[in-house]
């Protein structure tokens, strides 16, 4: 068997595609930030951004670094189970959408933790936006290594400048454009990475003999019978009902605390236009996610049947080896731009939650009549600070941040979804339950992980460097917390007396769109019984041991 | 007031479960290993029904859920007019 390690010929090309699509990326950037009036208009972009745009935003926000590489270079590792680790994510806008985008888009929120402060008050966001921050960062610092990686392919520059002239690259194009540039540019970056992903794939899988080449995402069952022959555990499932059941805890509702997902929802011209995007985002989301399914069978069975051995660091070029081989110079430069394009796209949703999260969610709240220019200013800033800070850790990423991307998904689902998800459509959730449950679970989730205390882990391997076992044990948890403590101290006047739990009760009525206020809308205690029961069941299943295996 | 209202719940609960069926398939197949390794389509059931159900399946359900939530919000808007207009007219 052959093997080598995969570099890049000639990079001439790969460079000017790479040069030219970001000085559209600039273009587009400094010309849609134009219309913005306000600093409201820069984080929010003037809510005025159409269903198209913003489904195509929206897909592209989790079109990563990773659709390119990381993906493709698990499905390789993993094979099917990380298929459907991977189907699972389009769930995230449909369901923000429909338990919590709506209603804080009526609310006029910048980002779900100011609900949480308009919600809970100030102590239990900033609890909630510490944790945001860090899972911002760690996910921006994953998209900020991987351009740098790219870039010192490309340009044959050591990885420390590499970095440093790309994240400088990014961060201004994001500081200039606000949430007017990067809502465009996440459109334009969508379309681009798209084509620059399934096109030449058609042409891959034509080269390799599938007859299915003119639609990538789906047609390739005839190359199936070669597969089973060359590699016969592909479509095994592998591990056991707990290791797929936690995907839900841990993805789903992970993703649904991602506040730059939230986000975009929040810059939609209307409720209808929210939902519009919705559908777009599904199936742009869709069309790529099974391309990428693709991709990763064409890796596996590229080298089951040409005889060609990848070596395991360079899983994740699986995308520009199959191009490197199959088509021209050319195409594979225009895949290069797509790839840089898809960890913009991430990097820049990433860094306006991070500055939405400091201006908005902090600053704003401590000092609430600075002008709106100096709040210009800062916004400016948080951003800069954002994205020097994720350089300067990437500059010697701690091992631990760099594998655990998918990890900081589970502190979302712990620290933010159940809180907004509760604290919309359960008026009896106060102040006391939501800062309890983000502050035990949050810290429990990071104490069971491999990465703090070994020894405490639920079940070690793959499952607890994902995060996976912690979010099946800390979701619930959370989620019962918020309840009990919640119950708890309605029932006890002195504390009830310290916070205003009636004003916080209206906000429920008014962002799901009443005018009037309903004492016994969304105020169920059979409800807040059944979620603690049903919570408590999974806490308990989750710590039992066994269920990870086949 | 109160139909529109246990109508935003039950739709919110039927399009969760929808969705999770959708994005959790592998799921049935995981717990009912029988139907595992059928073909449809060229692919291995296990394969063939998560990828289908995770894009196209989900695209129905998402379509249908924008049109009757879209909807049940005329429904508020309406009813929350009624009440404030008689309330003027009272």
């Amino acid at each position: 068997m052959e093997q080598q390690k995969w570099v890049l010929e000639n990079p001439t090309l790969g460079i000017i595609f790479v040069a030219a699509s970001f000085v559209a990326f600039y273009f587009i950037g400094w010309y849609s930030a134009r219309a913005a009036k306000s600093s409201t208009d820069y984080w929010t972009a003037g809510r005025n951004i159409g269903a198209l745009a913003n489904g195509l935003g929206m897909a592209s926000s989790f079109m990563s670094l990773a659709t390119f590489m990381g993906v493709t270079a698990l499905i390789l590792k993993l094979k099917v189970p990380f298929v459907y680790m991977w189907i699972q994510f389009a769930l995230s806008i449909p369901l923000i959408t429909l338990w919590y985008g709506t209603p804080l888009r009526r609310m006029g929120a910048y980002t779900p933790a100011h609900f949480v402060r308009e919600r809970y008050g100030l102590s239990t966001s900033y609890v909630t936006v510490i944790f945001m921050i860090l899972v911002m960062l760690m996910y921006a610092l994953g998209q900020m290594i991987g351009v740098a990686k790219v870039f010192e392919m490309l340009f044959g520059i050591n990885y420390t400048v590499a970095l440093v002239c790309g994240g400088a690259l990014i961060v201004g194009y994001v500081a200039i454009g606000g949430m007017y540039g990067t809502s465009y540019n996440a459109a334009f970056q969508m379309v681009l990475m798209g084509i620059a992903f399934i096109v030449p794939l058609g042409a891959i899988m034509k080269a390799m003999g599938g007859t299915g080449w003119y639609f990538p995402p789906l047609l390739y069952a005839d190359m199936v019978p070669a597969m089973l022959e060359a590699v016969p555990d592909f479509f095994d499932m592998k591990f056991g009902f707990k290791w797929y059941f936690s995907l839900i805890p841990c993805f789903t509702i992970g993703a649904m605390g991602l506040p730059h997902l939230g986000m975009r929802i929040y810059t939609s011209k209307n409720l209808k236009s929210a939902r519009g995007a919705m559908v777009w985002f599904t199936f742009f989301c869709g069309i790529v996610f099974s391309a990428t399914y693709t991709m990763g069978f064409s890796g596996v069975f590229f080298q089951a049947t040409s005889g060609t051995t990848i070596i395991p660091s360079d899983y994740d070029k699986i995308t520009l080896i199959l191009n490197s081989v199959f088509n021209p110079p050319w195409v594979l430069a225009f895949v290069i731009a797509g790839a840089i394009a898809a960890g913009l796209s991430t990097i820049s949703a990433n860094l306006m939650a991070i500055g939405a999260l400091i201006s908005q969610d902090i600053i704003a709240t401590i000092k609430p009549n600075l002008s709106d220019k100096t709040m210009q200013i800062i916004g400016y800033s948080a951003i800069t600070g954002g994205g020097i800070v994720a350089i300067l850790i990437a500059l010697n990423p701690p091992t631990f941040l760099v594998v655990s991307i998918l990890w900081a998904f589970g502190l979302a689902g712990v620290t933010m979804a159940p809180l907004v998800i509760m604290g919309v459509w359960w008026k009896q959730a106060n102040r006391y339950g939501a800062s309890a449950a983000a502050l035990i679970s949050g810290l429990t989730y990071i104490a069971v992980s491999p990465y703090l205390f070994p020894d405490l882990t639920i079940a070690g391997g793959l499952q607890a460097k994902l995060g996976m076992s912690g979010a099946l044990l800390c979701v619930p948890l959370t989620f019962l917390i918020l309840t009990v403590v919640s119950m708890i101290t309605n029932n006890i006047p002195a504390l009830m007396a310290r916070i205003p739990h009636e004003e916080d009760k209206r906000l429920v009525d008014s962002i799901h769109g009443w005018a009037e206020y309903d004492e016994d809308r969304y105020n169920s205690t059979k409800a807040g019984i059944i979620v603690a029961a049903i919570s408590l069941f999974f806490v308990i299943w989750a710590v039992m041991p066994g269920g990870w295996t086949a | 007031m109160n139909s529109t209202y246990k109508k935003e719940i039950w739709y919110t609960l039927v399009f969760s479960l929808l969705l999770l069926i959708c994005g959790h398939s592998g799921l049935l197949f995981v717990a009912v290993p029988g139907l595992r390794d059928i073909m449809i389509m060229g692919f291995p059931s296990q394969y063939c029904i998560p990828v289908a159900l995770g894009w196209l399946g989900l695209m129905v359900v998402v379509v249908i859920q924008a049109k009757l939530t879209n909807d049940l919000d005329d429904e508020i808007e309406a009813l929350t007019s009624t009440n404030t207009t008689s309330k003027t007219k009272g």
